[in-house]
């Protein structure tokens, strides 16, 4: 096919894919309307997972060991917990925090809370700690556990609990969240090749002439291909447009209590329109041409 | 004006004697067990005006089909302007369709299109220039007499009209053979022969025509090339022939 002849047959299989959609209107946006369903649902469940994930993150770079050591620990024994500590596999840094610099900690804590901290003139000295920072979250247990075993330490304390709690949640929503688009991606896909079936029934006389006169197979097939896509994009195109509405109250959520960095770049909102976009020509593109398949495969 | 439908490809054919239809021993039986056609042995020139004769369900719509490849024969050889239909890729079916006009009985117009409109769409779906269509529409309006009609909508033309352009989008492709499918069976005695004489007319320009019909009169009337068919068998392949068999 020469370069004119392909713009010729572009053009004649888009001007006939619009006029599909019209010829069909209701059909044709009710399809598209389960296209916006379907990528709603997908953007919601990929803001949510990526929040999770974000704030996963930010908790794995907190999860850490904290040991509390008995009163009067001398130095010397100190340096040996800390080195025992620092030879433990997933350990990242260890440091030692002394009841002054906890004391200090503890002020601080009051101040950002627009406190003062009143020990009423009474003179209390805090425990002193080691803190132990993870190379790998899951390695929290088998830490607590060694450093506990130690006669010098009195109790241990980790954040593993929460960590291990977000985990599940965001398991349980990705579970969720993908079953749920699955059934409405399957939806979408029936939608649209009803849609198309609908289409070539209504146009069979136009596709029997077609057929008669030599039209090849691109020339009958494709314009309801499009036709199909034609309900993928338009779904696609308003779903942004609905993202981005939303967006300006929802990422402030995303930043402060998701502390998702990414929330705040550009680049998460291009990143969710492409997966929108992906999604919405992918499955009516699948639909489509399955309702082809199926509907002209008899063409000879 | 006839000059510019002048068919050198289709004059070639018929000057050299190669046939625009060969069927050599071509069997059709259904998958039901119904013997459509058998053992059917046909040669047509190209240039040729045949008429397809015989009572109904005696194998001319079988026939038809295989020459416009919607079907393939269960058993022997077609080959139509110098294909053989059974080695035919399916890629390459469009351009055989291109090499064939066929016209009916229902016209099979598209109501919600022009006339101009209906002769271009069988351009515009084989990926036809625009300058082509514009070109060549008023030609075969011109040839089919309905240059005045070409913004009326189908529903606005008589049936002869209405035939006519669907004889004319049957032409736009510069066929080498025109099948006539009882061109004439709904239209009245009058309108027929008008449409028996465009179709001679189409004829004298060099394209084949097999013409499938019921009409006794005409067929007496033309002394022309008769096939008839009975049960599925060529019963008769007479030249200047009448509808019925006269010895």
């Amino acid at each position: 096919m020469s370069p004119f002849a392909f713009v010729r047959f572009i053009g004649f299989a888009v001007v006939r894919a619009w006029q599909g959609f019209w010829r069909n209107a209701m059909m044709s946006l009710a399809a598209t309307a389960t296209v916006i369903l379907m990528l709603v649902l997908l953007s919601g469940l990929f803001i949510v997972i990526a929040g999770l994930n974000s704030g996963l993150e930010f908790i794995e770079n907190k999860v850490g060991v904290t040991a509390r050591l008995l009163e009067g620990v001398p130095q010397s024994q100190r340096e040996v917990v800390i080195a025992y500590a620092e030879d433990l596999p997933g350990v990242a840094t260890v440091e030692y925090v002394s009841p002054e610099d906890a004391m200090l900690r503890l002020r601080e804590a009051y101040r950002q809370r627009g406190q003062t901290l009143d020990l009423g003139g009474a003179d209390i000295t805090l425990y002193a700690s080691i803190e132990i920072s993870l190379v790998d979250p899951d390695a929290a247990a088998a830490v607590a556990e060694a450093l506990g075993s130690r006669p010098e330490v009195d109790r241990i304390t980790t954040q593993q609990d929460t960590y291990e709690e977000l985990l599940n949640i965001i398991g349980v929503i990705r579970t969720v969240g993908i079953v749920a688009l699955g059934l409405v991606g399957l939806t979408v896909l029936f939608m649209i090749v009803n849609t198309i079936r609908i289409a070539v029934y209504s146009r069979a006389n136009e596709i029997e002439i077609m057929r008669l006169v030599g039209a090849s197979d691109s020339f009958i097939r494709w314009p309801f291909i499009l036709e199909g896509i034609l309900c993928g994009l338009i779904g696609a195109l308003i779903t942004m447009v609905l993202v981005a509405i939303v967006w300006e109250p929802i990422q402030p959520v995303l930043v402060t209590v998701f502390q998702m960095p990414t929330a705040v770049s550009a680049q998460f909102l291009a990143t969710l329109s492409g997966v929108v976009l992906g999604a919405g020509l992918g499955v009516s593109a699948l639909g489509s041409w399955i309702s082809v398949r199926s509907n002209l495969s008899a063409a000879t | 004006m006839i000059g510019a439908l002048t068919r050198p490809r289709a004059r070639v054919e018929a000057a050299a004697d190669q046939p625009v239809i060969s069927m050599v021993d071509v069997g059709m039986t259904y998958p039901n067990g119904k013997v459509a056609l058998a053992d059917v042995n046909v040669r047509i020139p190209g240039g040729d005006f045949v008429f397809l004769v015989g009572p109904s369900g005696a194998g001319k719509s079988t026939f038809i089909r295989l020459l416009i490849r919607e079907q393939l024969p269960t058993s022997g050889r077609v080959v139509v302007a110098g294909r053989d239909l059974s080695r035919l890729r399916r890629r390459d079916v469009p351009k055989l369709r291109r090499r064939i006009g066929i016209v009916f009985q229902d016209f099979r117009l598209l109501p919600a299109k022009t006339v101009f409109e209906n002769v271009a769409f069988a351009l515009e779906v084989t990926g036809a220039a625009g300058s082509e269509i514009r070109r060549r529409v008023p030609q075969l309006l011109s040839l089919v007499g309905l240059q005045d009609h070409a913004d009326h909508l189908p529903t606005q033309l008589s049936g002869g009209e209405q035939q006519r352009v669907a004889i004319a989008r049957a032409l736009v492709h510069d066929p080498a053979m025109l099948i006539a499918d009882e061109p004439t069976g709904n239209l009245d005695p009058v309108t027929s022969w008008e449409i028996i004489q465009l179709l001679i007319q189409i004829n004298a320009l060099g394209t084949t025509v097999l013409m499938a019909t019921h009409n006794q009169e005409i067929v007496n009337a033309m002394r022309r090339r008769v096939l008839a068919l009975e049960h599925g068998t060529l019963v008769r392949d007479e030249s200047g022939a009448a509808y019925e068999r006269e010895y």
